[in-house]
């Protein structure tokens, strides 16, 4: 099965929200009592019932004129996920379309994912003891759907096909765009099956890493620390295994009388 | 196992009541957090009725294991936490004749260098696990900078610890024979503490505090 990827072109997103309202929809997830904050933006963040959300950011071009900047914050489904490496129970997976899926049954709700992840998409939802995140509707994908964000955006900002096409039709829009438009997600965690069609250099975009990597404390945990522990235990008990057939048991034993090993 | 006369007392109740609590909150804490380490050892939280609950019990050991660890350094440190040089230094040079053979390996007293090392490991990063255990089992509640730390260092801990304690098992057992009565009985043969001890031995029949087996206390009220 080929990898599929969902591809945001920020220059066609008006901030409609449709797409957070289909994903609430799809996944069944509440919506909390909200308050204004000064914002379109709402809830303020991504929430345990709140997978995807439009940030709203009003941009100064420092002649008076403000911009406003959407961008669609979400999993971005990165190959090299921090979150699946972390995982002790296998909950955190990947799907055969390279996205990061959750089976919910099998999550401890350790946070560990939440710690890992570059770009803080995991929450953590008390009341189940589980941590939720967009799992780019695997419901969906599965069955040949698109994802519902995508199914209901209504000016094309979001698309969603094979890897390779998307890649492509990116990179197509970064150059039709000119300017400081730029693909994000392709050059780093292995791809990220998410991808920003940015009009703004990536360091403009609140909440948005400039380059998002696997950090390096799990990198020594998982691929340093826990390896070498399964090298040194081993070599330990074959050590201890082969040093007691060459080398022998220490004799411990006398000729006194207060009894060596076989006692009077 | 039952002491017969004439063996030295080699530790007390509360020595051995330390150890023993340190050692159990230990190996459950070793198989449990194996559990959550390798995938393929998931399995060891199904007769507790699954990871979560396995994780829960790894958590409320870990508060059992660290007044152990509190203990065992205060009982130990001083005779276990110290290198003594030169003479430490010397044993480690022939690995205290457990690897070739040795003929006149350098004296220690109650504990080698081997046995120094291993309360030390245990000693740090038994507290390195407590204190970054704790952490991470709130993750949420400390910046994220400082938790992210937490995960390798916990791994590090293991590292350090597990593969030790395999060693102190084959030292205390089948390696070393006659070992394992010190920490069951408190009672060792006096040749056996005459190899693993000299340096003790001899310091405590000097001062007359050495307590045998079957025998008045008498010598301790020489002291």
């Amino acid at each position: 099965m080929a990898e599929k990827i969902k591809l945001y072109d920020t220059s066609k997103c008006t901030g409609c929200r449709a797409c957070q309202l289909a994903c609430k929809q799809w996944n069944a997830l509440p919506a909390g009592q909200t308050y204004n904050t000064g914002t379109y933006q709402n809830p303020p963040d991504l929430q345990s019932n709140t997978w995807m959300l439009i940030r709203f950011q009003e941009m100064s071009n420092g002649n008076g004129d403000v911009k406003w900047l959407f961008r669609k914050d979400a999993c971005m489904h990165c190959t090299d996920a921090a979150c699946i490496k972390v995982c002790p129970s296998g909950a955190l997976f990947r799907t055969k379309y390279g996205s990061v899926a959750l089976d919910r049954d099998k999550c401890i709700g350790c946070k560990e994912c939440i710690s890992a992840c570059p770009f803080d998409v995991p929450r953590y939802d008390p009341v189940t003891d589980k941590i939720a995140k967009c799992d780019l509707c695997f419901s969906r994908i599965d069955r040949g759907m698109e994802p519902a964000c995508v199914k209901a955006c209504p000016t094309g900002a979001l698309s969603f096909g094979d890897k390779d096409e998307m890649i492509a039709r990116a990179h197509a829009r970064v150059k039709e765009l000119g300017g400081d438009a730029n693909v994000y997600g392709d050059q780093f965690v292995g791809g990220t099956h998410m991808l920003y069609v940015l009009t703004e250099k990536p360091d403009v975009y609140d909440e948005l890493p400039e380059r998002p990597r696997v950090p390096l404390t799990v990198i020594a945990w998982k691929d340093w620390f826990k390896p070498l522990t399964l090298l040194a235990a081993g070599g330990v008990l074959a050590g201890s295994f082969i040093h007691y057939l060459t080398h022998g048991p220490k004799d411990t034993s006398g000729d006194d009388q207060a009894g060596g090993e076989g006692g009077e | 196992m039952i002491p017969k006369k004439g063996m030295i007392k080699s530790t007390d109740a509360f020595e051995r009541l330390v150890h023993w609590w340190l050692a159990i909150t230990c190996i459950i804490l070793i198989l449990t957090g194996l559990g959550m380490m390798f995938h393929s050892f998931n399995f060891l939280g199904t007769p507790l009725g699954g990871l979560k609950n396995l994780k829960l019990v790894h958590n409320f050991t870990g508060l059992l294991f660290a007044p152990a660890l509190f203990f065992a350094i205060l009982i130990w440190w001083r005779e276990a936490g110290v290198f003594k040089m030169p003479e430490d230094l010397e044993w480690i040079k022939v690995a205290g004749g457990y690897l070739w053979h040795v003929d006149d390996v350098p004296e220690t007293g109650k504990y080698n260098p081997g046995q120094k090392a291993f309360f030390l490991a245990v000693a740090i990063f038994g507290i390195l696990m407590v204190v970054s255990g704790l952490i991470m089992w709130f993750p949420l509640s400390l910046p994220n900078g400082l938790v992210q730390w937490m995960y390798p260092l916990h791994a590090l801990g293991m590292l350090a610890i597990f593969p030790f304690v395999l060693v102190h098992i084959y030292l205390g057992t089948i390696g070393v024979p006659g070992s394992a009565r010190a920490i069951f009985t408190g009672y060792v043969t006096r040749s056996w503490a005459e190899k693993q001890c000299p340096g003790w031995l001899k310091e405590m029949e000097a001062e007359g505090k050495l307590e045998i087996y079957g025998e008045e206390k008498e010598e301790a009220a020489h002291g």
